[in-house]
This record gives structure tokens, sequence and C-alpha cells, in this order.
């Protein structure tokens, strides 16, 4: 049977969404369940793996019986080394075709074409081209660990939030990394609309099926990484509708219009059931949800074993625990990926909505209320650390006063490691130099728990503006 | 999750024009509504599996399921199946007949590894019976022979009570006795042959899967004994979810909670495998 591949855009809230469908797919790329492992009698892991082709390329391994809310260990393949070349091709050409200003349904056909049936949500969003722990992607996953933000449910953001992947996995080891080719893609990739391609995986991370030169071209001129991400429509959510008051009458009503909205609130509140489907980064009520779409979703099941699984099963004695390559990336490029957004600053930007300046003066004054309402949590240490990534990562000037503001008062003194050390992450800050610089020079006491920091962060602006 | 790869299975209502969808969730297509009503399951109360039909209560609404709606056997046994897996993910109510195999809740997703033994087979009715019968006859030697014993005093005493012991009625009274302890014995073994059958053919009745292949599987890793058109070869019940076994001449008979969990017949497996399987079993459960 052939595959049938469809496409809608469809209106949540005067946002557009895209949505593919695809029906008879080939089961090339994708991810599956592939067992279970036990730790003892009462806990085990299971493992999902995701595939390109007959080559595993990562083993996800899922803690507490593939627990939700827990972060995966995620363990490198060898790679796409014994490769299909048709599945290059397409890759490549569905990437030249993305930066053709072709729509991004069309453009990437050739790859829907070789994923597994179902509905998948794609959209263009820029990406951390790191591991979520300020390391760069390609090299990040070299021993195999556990990787900070790749729960289902994070447990900072919540079930109910979405929020937009945006952290990488290479598909390729870190062996193929060539130099000379760094050079050649580099300069290309500056007039790139697009630099890469990513398939959705788990939590904040996504598999990049093409741009890994991008990635590093775009990091070391200091552009945003833009990839077309795929990811697939399969987990139910429930939201609890109130009806909002009426609003007060317009000067020329539309009657129709009118009840036709009350309606519909009157229907989302009556009914019963789940509200929609979610990917990460988007929730799409039932309604909204074409009919041909929503039936694929139903009669699918959100991952199942392809059928060349037997294949891949047999290699998976080929995961790697460490390193094989002695490949080194170069240093400005993991120097600029420590520097960038880690998962806790990302997390903290989705879970808090606004931090106004009367809330971080509470804060600063040792409240963790405002009006009587808990400003980030009740527990303090935890409000400062929040509210610092939710700074960093939503606006560095605020975040550098607001760090200074803390480490300049002693009764803080419990955070102000932490805070220099955010503080010291970041790459130049004249402000913050004045800070670092008084306090080194200064020797006062309260200043004590930041001079490490402090004195690393003058000798590397000293050394920055030389 | 066990039997993670099931494709969702569509129901069509005849007398309602109902379409159900039972899978990944629970979804009612209703005539004449454009969107259907989904359900996930964690919003399932409860769910039972009867002789003729699956409910599924979701507190305001409740489905009724009959067997005979669904297009054929498969289809009705891979619900059940997603069902049971359901319900051991998300935790609902589950209420249901007895059954002949393992629920699919207790499987878990386990590769059997490199040593199993592997057969299918129908379960034969005067095999489970014979094993049934078998099962019965070990609770009851000792109590027949104690039975047989009484009345043949009590007959004895009787008999000395009506017509009286003398020389001469002596060698006809003891035999009448001895006999009559043994004829109750046998009635009591008829019966108890007959109630063991009817157990077998009440139980069959009850499991729509007593008619269908099953395959077994016996490993270190565990053992499975599930319809053949459900099983995906990489699903086990683990040896710890059992507590011991009973051997007949025909089959093994796993237990846990002293209720039998899956009758595995012998006939299923090539015989020069008979002994391996007996070995892996009594490795890991205890023989009574």
């Amino acid at each position: 049977m052939s595959v049938e591949i469809k496409s809608e855009t469809v209106d949540l809230d005067g946002k557009s969404a895209v949505l593919v469908s695809v029906k008879n797919g080939e089961d090339i790329i994708g991810t599956c369940h592939a067992g279970l492992i036990h730790r003892s009698e009462n806990a085990a892991n299971t493992t999902r793996l995701f595939y390109i082709g007959n080559e595993p390329i990562a083993n996800i391994l899922c803690p507490n019986y593939g627990n939700k809310n827990s972060d995966k260990l995620i363990s490198l393949c060898p790679g796409l080394q014994a490769f299909d070349p048709h599945i290059y091709e397409v890759i490549n050409e569905c990437f030249d075709k993305l930066n053709n200003d072709n729509p991004l349904p069309a453009a990437l056909r050739d790859i829907f074409c070789l994923l597994s049936d179902g509905v998948y949500a794609v959209y263009v969003s820029d990406y951390y081209p790191t591991d979520g722990s300020g390391s760069f992607f390609w090299g990040g996953y070299n021993v195999s660990h556990e990787v900070r933000g790749t729960a289902e449910i994070n447990r900072t953001i919540g079930a109910d939030k979405t929020y937009k992947p945006c952290f990488l996995i290479p598909t390729q080891p870190l062996e193929y990394y060539k130099p000379k080719e760094m050079i050649r893609v580099g300069e290309i990739s500056k007039t790139r609309k697009i630099h890469g391609i990513a398939y959705h995986i788990s939590g904040f991370h996504s598999a990049l099926l093409k741009g890994h030169y991008d990635a590093l071209s775009c990091i070391e001129n200091d552009i945003p990484f833009k990839c077309a991400v795929i990811e697939k429509i399969t987990e139910p959510y429930t939201e609890i509708i109130t009806a909002k008051p009426a609003a007060p009458a317009a000067e020329t009503p539309e009657e129709g219009a009118a009840e036709q909205k009350t309606e519909d609130i009157a229907a989302a509140v009556a009914r019963e059931g789940i509200t929609g489907f979610r990917c990460p980064s988007l929730k799409i009520p039932l309604e909204a949800i074409p009919k041909e779409m929503l039936r694929i979703i139903l009669t699918t099941p959100a991952e199942y074993k392809p059928e060349h699984f037997n294949v891949l099963n047999a290699k998976l004695g080929t995961i790697r625990k460490k390193s094989v390559s002695n490949n080194i990336l170069p240093i400005t490029i993991l120097e600029k990926s420590e520097q960038m957004p880690d998962c806790s600053m990302v997390e903290s930007a989705y879970a808090i909505k606004s931090l106004s300046d009367e809330e971080l003066n509470c804060l600063l004054a040792g409240d963790v209320e405002h009006n009587g309402e808990v400003i980030v949590s009740p527990n303090f240490y935890s409000s400062i650390v929040t509210a610092c990534n939710f700074l960093q990562f939503t606006d560095i000037k605020r975040f550098v006063d607001f760090s200074i503001a803390i480490m300049d008062n002693p009764e803080l003194i419990a955070t102000h490691e932490y805070v220099a050390k955010r503080a010291c992450s970041l790459d130049t800050n004249k402000k913050l130099y004045s800070f670092f610089k008084n306090a080194v020079d200064g020797g006062e006491t309260k200043y004590e728990k930041i001079l490490p920091t402090a004195k690393i962060f003058v000798e590397r602006y000293r050394a920055a503006s030389r | 999750m066990a039997f993670s790869d099931l494709k969702p299975i569509k129901v069509g209502n005849n007398s309602s024009g109902d379409m159900y969808i039972i899978g990944g969730v629970f979804a009612v297509y209703t005539i004449g509504s454009q969107v259907p009503v989904v359900y996930s399951w964690d919003m399932a109360k409860l769910v039972n599996a009867t002789r003729k039909e699956l409910i599924y209560d979701f507190g305001d609404s409740e489905y009724r399921i009959p067997y005979k709606m669904f297009n054929t056997g498969e289809d009705a046994l891979t619900a059940i199946a997603i069902t049971e897996c359901m319900q051991k993910e998300y935790g609902f109510h589950y209420q249901h007949d007895k059954r002949l195999f393992p629920l699919k809740s207790m499987y878990r997703e386990c590769p059997p590894g490199k040593d199993f033994y592997t057969g299918e087979g129908v379960l034969d009715e005067g095999e489970t019976a014979a094993a049934f019968i078998m099962l019965l006859n070990f609770r009851l030697m000792k109590f027949l022979w104690l039975v047989a014993l009484l009345i043949t005093l009590v007959t004895f005493g009787i008999l000395q009570f009506t017509v009286g012991l003398t020389r001469d009625n002596i060698l006809y009274l003891v035999p009448i006795s001895i006999a009559a302890g043994a004829i109750t014995s046998l009635i009591i073994n008829i019966i108890a042959h007959a109630i063991a059958r009817g157990r077998f053919k009440s139980l069959a009745d009850a499991d729509i899967a007593s008619k269908e292949p099953i395959t077994f599987v016996i490993s270190k890793n565990g053992f499975a004994a599930c319809e053949s058109c459900v099983y995906q070869g990489r699903d086990l019940v683990p040896w710890n979810e059992a507590d011991y076994f009973v051997e007949s001449d025909k089959m093994f008979i796993i237990y846990k909670n002293n209720s039998p969990v899956a009758y595995i017949p012998k006939r299923a497996f090539e015989k020069k495998s008979i002994g391996g399987i007996a070995d892996i079993i009594a490795l890991y459960l205890e023989q009574r």
C-alpha cells in the first residue's frame, strides 16, 4: 500500500498550526519500545529506541517502568554508519526544499513518508544546539548519562502547559566530525533560513536528522539555530473549562455570532471525556482536529515496533556507554555552548509567566509572597533559583541587576554561590565586571562565598577586553 | 507496558449505530455527532468483562459491548487484552469471570531470552477435565479412605443393632459393611468427577479464549499462555507472579494464591522438550 500523506492547517485560538497525517508509513524513522530491564523484583526500567532505517541511533532508558516524570538515560549507538543512502538523499532533498521557500509540509513530505503512522505537528523553532546542560550536543552524549529535561512531564512546568523542545540529540557519532567540512558548511549556513531538521524524541530533546555542521556554524557565528521540527501527536489531555461571564453587550451586537459562541462554550463545558490531543508544543482540541486525522490518532498505537525490529534489536549490543572518538570540537564552540540557556532556565521561563519589579523586591527582602500570593514557590531558596533562571532566560539586564542585588545582601548569603555561578555564565557584562572587581579588590566578608567565581569572571573579562 | 503494539479495535453497535474504538484511549462515535467522545483510561471507573459483554463505566456514562458485536473473536480478545494492559497502567477497577490463562495485566514486556520452549494448541476439554479430576482426587484421596472406613463401621454398627451379630451371619455382615463403604466412596468419586467436568465446562464457557489457539512459552524469564492472535512473542509473566505448580501426566498447572493461573498442556510442546520444561518450572516454582 502506498503512503498517504495529508496536511492541514488548523486554527488554535488565532494561532495556526500545521498538522500532517501519515498512513501506511514506511516506519524507517521513529521510536519504539524495546523491552523491560529488571533492576530488582519491584523495579524495572523500560527502554525505547530511536532508529533510522536498520540502525538504532539512541537507546533511551526510562526509569521506574517508564515513569513520565523521570528523566531518561540516553546512550548513543554507532549512529548512521551503515546508513541506507536513500534515506540520506531524502533528508538532504527535504532540507534543500526547506531552504528554497517551500511550505513546511510540502518540503518535508518525503521525510513524512519514512515515518510511522500517526499525526504530526510541524513547525519552525529556534533550538539551542546543546544537551540542555551546557555541552554542545554532538559531544554531549559521548558518555551514557541521565539527561536533564528528557522527562515527558516536566516537574517544573507541570503536565498541563505546553513548551517548545529546544535541545538536541545527534544522529551521527562524533567520529564523523571533520573540521574541513565545518569550514565548507559554515559559509553556506549563514545564508540558510532553516539550519536543521529535528524529530522530537522526549521532553525538551529532539534528534537532529540534518544540520550537525550548521549547528556548529550557527553557534560560532552567534546565529539562532532554526530547525524544522516534527512532533508526533499522541497524548490525550483534559482541561476543565469554566464558562466566563458574558461580556458587556456591544453597540451593534451580532446576534448569530453571540449565540454560536454561547453554544460552543456550553458544548465544551458539557462534553464528557478528554479535551483533545497534544504534543509538547501544541494542544489541539478534538473539534479542531480534522476528522480523518482524528481517526488516525485513535486507531494507531502511539508507538509500535517496526517490521524490522528484530534487526534493530540484534544491534542493541552496539550501544556505547562511553566515547570511542578522539575528535575534539573547537573550544569556542564548547565555551559558547556553556553560556547558552540550560534546561533549568528554560523550565523556569515556562513555569513563570512574569516577575514584576515589586515581586523581585519582595524576594530581595526575603519574602516569598506578594500581596498575599506566593511569588514563585513557598521555598525561598527555590524561589531565588527559579527567578534567576527566568530572568537570565528572558531579560539579561534585569537578571544582572537582580543578581547583583542578591550578592550585595549579606542576609541572602545562602544563595550567593549559586547566583554568582549563574551570573558568571554570562559572557561579558560591564556592570557585573565592576561588581565582581569590587568584590575581589574590597575583600569584604559578605562576598566570601562569591570570591572564587568573581575572580574567574574578572580574569575572563580582562582577557576578552585585551 | 506489555502488548504495547496491539492495534486499537473498532467495534460497531448494530442496534444504536454507535462505533467504539478501544486502544490507547476509548472513543465513542455516536450517530449524528461530528466529534467523538474520547476517554483516557484514567477516567475509567470500572470495566467488567462478563461472559457475554464488556462493560466500560466512565462515571457519567456506561458502554456495553457484547462480544458478538466484534467482527471476529480475535478482535474481542484484542480488546480484552488492551483493556487489561490499560488496567495495569492506570489502575481502574476491573472485574472478570474466572480465567484459564493469566490476565494480560500480569505480563511484562520481556523477551524470552536464549533458552525457551514454545508450543501452540487449543486447550482440550478431556485433558483439562482430567487435570481437574486429578487435582480433585489429589485433595479427596485421604478424605475418601476415611469416608469409606467410617461408612463401613457405621453400616456394621447398624447391622449389628438391627440384625444382631451371631456366628452364622458375621461372614455376611462384614463383607456387606465393607461393600457399603466402597460403594459410598465410589459414588462420591463419581459425583466429584461430574463436578470437576462441570467446573471446567463453566470455566471454559466463561473464558472466550478457551476455544482459541493458545501460544505457550516457558523460559527462564517467565512463562506465557496467551491467545496466539494476541501474543507478540515478547511478553512474559515473570515467575515471581506465580506461587507453585502441579504436574499431571498431561499438564502443568501453575498456581497463584491457591488458584490456577495457567493450564499448560504437555501436548503443545515436542515430547523431547517436556523434561527441559519441567526443569525450568521446577527451578522457579515449588512443586506440590
